[in-house]
C-alpha cells in the first residue's frame, strides 16, 4: 500500500474541502472540550470538595445525622437541630484523648453570610487543603468582644477593610429584620483565600455572640435592656451552648474509638463524624449527577462523530468521480479507503488538539470567576491518565466512524466499471 | 485508412501483441443479458477505433481491457500476461504500470494541480516513473508544452481550467511514463469540433512517439480515419 502517496492525497483533499470540513472540526472540538473539562473539572471539583476540611478527627455535635451534621458544621447549608450545653464543652476539654477543640456556635448572619462564634483555636488548629493553616490577610483577629474577623468573599463582596463597622443580623438569610444595631462589630482582620466555604463566614468570639444577645427575647431586641458596646466592656460573658465543636485528637489510632465513646456520651445525646468518611458519603450522593454529566457529555461526542460520519458519506457522493480517476489510475480499492480513515483521524486529532488549547485557555479564564462565585480551587494541571484515555479514544472512535465509508467504497469499488460512478 | 474487420486469435507467442482477447463475454448479474464481444487484436504502437451505439457495451469492454471488471468467459491478454488469471490487487498493479485512461469528463483529481494530476501515475506506479526522463515533473512539463496547456495553468486548480484543457491535460496523465496501452472513452465528446481535431491528432502523435497503442471509443463515425484499425460493436445483446 503507497502509504505516502495516501498521505499526501488526503492532504490536499482536506485542504480542498477546508470550509465544510472545518465546521466539522469545529463541531468535534466543542464536543472534545465540553468532555475534557467535565472531566476535568469533576476531579478538580472533588479535589476542592473534599480539601474543605483537614486536619479536624472528629465533628462533634447534637444528636442528628452524619451528612447533615457535615453540611451545617463544614458547608454553612442547612440548620443545625439542637445545641450542645456549655458545660458538655468543658468536660470535653478534660478528656485525655482530646488535643484540642474549636467551639462553633452558629444562628446569626451578616448580608446572609453565616455568622460563627468560635476562639482562637479555630486559627490556630482548623486546617483546610493538604494540612494549609488559616491565614490573616490584614488586620489581627479578633480581641475584643464587638470584634469580628471576615471571610476573604465577605471582604471583597462589601470592600470591607479593617477598622470598618458592621452591623450583624439576627438569624440567617439575606434580609433580616432584626439586626444588632445597638451592637456593631469593627473589623479587625480579613482571612487570606482558601477556595474553601471559610471564605463566606465571619467570625466573632463567643463572647461577642453572647453579648449582642443580652436583652432579646424571642427573637426581638427589648428596648433598653440591650448593651451598649462601653456597658459590654470588662463584663463576663460566658455562653450557655454551643452549636458544634470541631476536634483534633491526641493520637488519631483512637479515632473510632473516641467516636464511639461520644455517641454514647452520656450527659447528653451527642454525634460525633469523621470528617472524611461524611466528605466521602456526601460525594458518593453526587457523583450519581456527575457520572450522568459525564454520561450525557459522551453522547455529545458519539452524535458529532456521527456528523462527521454523515458529513464523509456526503462527501462521498462528491467524490465519485475522484475515486473512478485514482481506480482508473491504478490505486487499490484499499488505497480509496485508506483516504477517508486519514481524513477522518487527522480531522479528529486536530479536534483534539484545538480542544486541548481551548480547554486550557476557558480554564485560565474561568479560575477567577470560580474562585470567587463558587469557591472551587481549579488550577492547570497536566492531564490524569484517564483524561488521556478519554482524549485518545476520540481519535480511535472517529478511525471506526471513517470505516463505515471506507468500507463502502472498497466494496463498491470492487464491482465498478472503469470511469464508474457508484451513483450512476 | 479505416477497414472494417474482425481479427482472429492469434496462438503465437504475443510479447509484442499489445492487446488480444479471445471470446469475451460479460454479464451484470442473474437476469441480465449476456453481452459477448468480438475478438481485439493489436500490434503494439498499432491503434484501434471501437465504435458502437450507446448501449453497445463501450464502458463495459473497456472495464474488461482495463481489468477493472473480469469476463464471464473468455480472456484478455495483454504483453504475454491474461489478465483474468491476476487478482484484483495484481490487476490494479497491472493497469497502474501499463494502461493509461482517458474519460469523456471529470478526468482529473479536483484538488491536485494540474502538473500533479499528470505525474499521479507515476506516483503509483514505479515502472512508470522510471521510464520517465530524468524526472516525471519534466516529463510532466513536455507534455503539457506539446499539449498546448499555458505553463502559468501548470500549478492551477483543474477545477478553473477549461474542459479542453481538463481533456489534454487527461491525455498527458495517461501518456506520462510511456504505458503500453491508453483507453480511451469518447474523450472528444464533450469538445467542439476545433477542439476534437487538436486533440486527436495531439494525443496520436505523442502515442506514437512512444509507441504506445490506442483504443479510441466513439460514437462518431468522422474520427475513424485516422485509425488503423476500427471495430463496431453490436450492441444487439442490450
Amino acid at each position: 500500500m503507497n502509504t505516502r502517496l495516501a498521505l499526501s492525497l488526503a492532504a490536499a483533499s482536506l485542504w480542498h474541502r477546508r470550509r465544510v470540513l472545518s465546521l466539522v472540526c469545529l463541531t468535534l472540538t466543542l464536543s472534545v472540550t465540553l468532555l475534557l473539562g467535565i472531566q476535568y473539572l469533576r476531579t478538580e471539583v472533588k479535589q476542592s470538595f473534599t480539601s474543605t476540611i483537614s486536619g479536624t478527627d472528629v465533628i462533634i455535635g447534637a444528636r442528628s445525622g452524619q451528612l447533615n451534621l457535615l453540611l451545617y458544621t463544614v458547608f454553612h447549608l442547612g440548620d443545625p437541630t439542637n445545641n450542645i450545653r456549655w458545660s458538655t464543652f468543658q468536660q470535653l476539654k478534660q478528656d485525655q484523648r482530646i488535643d484540642w477543640l474549636i467551639p462553633i456556635s452558629l444562628g446569626d448572619s451578616y448580608q446572609g453570610y453565616r455568622v460563627i462564634g468560635t476562639d482562637d483555636a479555630f486559627l490556630e488548629h482548623f486546617q483546610f487543603g493538604r494540612g494549609q493553616a488559616l491565614q490573616l490577610a490584614q488586620g489581627r483577629w479578633f480581641e475584643g468582644v464587638f470584634d469580628v474577623v471576615l471571610g476573604a468573599n465577605v471582604a471583597d463582596e462589601f470592600n470591607h477593610r479593617v477598622d470598618d463597622r458592621i452591623v450583624l443580623s439576627h438569624g440567617g438569610g439575606r434580609t433580616s429584620f432584626s439586626n444588632h444595631d445597638d451592637t456593631p462589630f469593627r473589623v479587625a482582620g480579613i482571612l487570606g483565600s482558601t477556595g474553601t466555604p471559610v471564605d463566606q463566614a465571619v467570625y466573632i468570639s463567643l463572647a461577642g455572640m453572647e453579648a449582642m444577645h443580652v436583652g432579646w427575647q424571642s427573637g426581638v431586641a427589648v428596648p433598653g435592656r440591650t448593651l451598649t458596646p462601653e456597658q459590654a466592656e470588662g463584663r463576663e460573658f460566658t455562653p450557655t451552648a454551643i452549636t458544634a465543636a470541631f476536634a483534633g485528637l491526641e493520637r488519631q489510632i483512637l479515632t473510632f474509638q473516641v467516636q464511639r465513646a461520644l455517641n454514647q456520651y452520656t450527659g447528653e445525646p451527642l454525634t460525633a463524624i469523621l470528617p472524611g468518611v461524611a466528605l466521602s458519603e456526601l460525594w458518593r450522593l453526587m457523583s450519581q449527577f456527575e457520572r450522568a454529566l459525564l454520561g450525557i457529555t459522551g453522547f455529545v461526542v458519539i452524535i458529532s462523530l456521527l456528523g462527521l460520519a454523515a458529513v464523509l458519506l456526503t462527501l462521498q457522493a462528491q467524490r465519485a468521480h475522484e475515486i473512478a480517476v485514482l481506480r482508473a489510475t491504478g490505486a487499490s480499492p484499499g488505497l480509496v479507503a485508506l483516504l477517508y480513515v486519514i481524513e477522518a483521524v487527522f480531522l479528529a486529532i486536530v479536534a483534539c488538539g484545538l480542544a486541548l488549547m481551548l480547554g486550557a485557555v476557558a480554564v485560565s479564564a474561568l479560575t477567577p470567576w470560580l474562585q470567587a462565585a463558587y469557591g472551587l480551587q481549579v488550577q492547570l494541571r497536566p492531564l490524569t491518565t484517564m483524561e488521556w484515555g478519554l482524549l485518545v479514544s476520540v481519535p480511535v472512535a472517529a478511525l471506526l466512524v471513517a470505516l463505515i465509508p471506507a468500507f463502502r467504497t472498497w466494496w463498491q469499488s470492487r464491482s465498478l466499471g472503469l470511469g464508474d460512478t457508484a451513483e450512476s | 485508412m479505416a477497414s472494417t474487420k474482425n481479427y482472429s486469435p492469434q496462438p503465437t507467442v504475443d510479447a509484442d501483441r499489445a492487446l488480444a482477447t479471445t471470446g469475451l463475454t460479460y454479464c451484470w448479474g442473474p437476469g441480465q443479458p449476456t453481452l459477448s464481444f468480438p475478438d481485439l487484436n493489436l500490434s503494439t504502437g498499432e491503434h484501434l477505433f471501437l465504435r458502437g451505439a450507446s448501449g453497445s457495451g463501450k464502458s463495459t469492454l473497456l472495464s474488461l481491457l482495463s481489468g477493472m471488471l473480469t469476463p464471464a468467459s473468455g480472456s484478455v491478454r495483454m504483453l504475454g500476461a491474461s489478465l483474468d488469471q491476476l487478482s484484483a490487487g495484481a490487476r490494479d498493479r497491472f493497469r497502474a504500470d501499463h494502461i493509461g485512461v482517458i474519460f469523456q469528463q471529470f478526468n482529473l483529481v479536483p484538488y491536485l494541480t494540474a502538473e500533479a494530476n499528470v505525474t499521479l501515475p507515476c506516483r503509483l506506479s514505479n515502472q512508470r516513473r522510471d521510464a520517465t526522463d530524468p524526472e516525471p515533473a519534466q516529463e510532466a512539463h513536455r507534455l503539457l508544452t506539446a499539449l498546448d496547456i499555458p505553463k502559468d495553468c501548470w500549478r492551477r486548480k483543474v477545477t478553473q481550467l477549461s474542459i479542453g484543457q481538463q481533456q489534454r491535460i487527461a491525455a498527458a496523465r495517461a501518456l506520462i511514463g510511456g504505458p503500453n496501452l491508453i483507453l480511451a472513452d469518447e474523450p472528444t465528446s464533450a469538445l467542439d469540433s476545433d477542439n476534437r481535431d487538436r486533440f486527436l491528432d495531439l494525443l496520436l502523435t505523442l502515442a506514437e512517439a512512444r509507441n504506445t497503442s490506442v483504443v479510441f471509443v466513439s460514437h462518431d463515425r468522422a474520427l475513424a480515419q485516422h485509425f488503423d484499425h476500427q471495430v463496431t460493436l453490436e450492441g444487439a445483446a442490450r
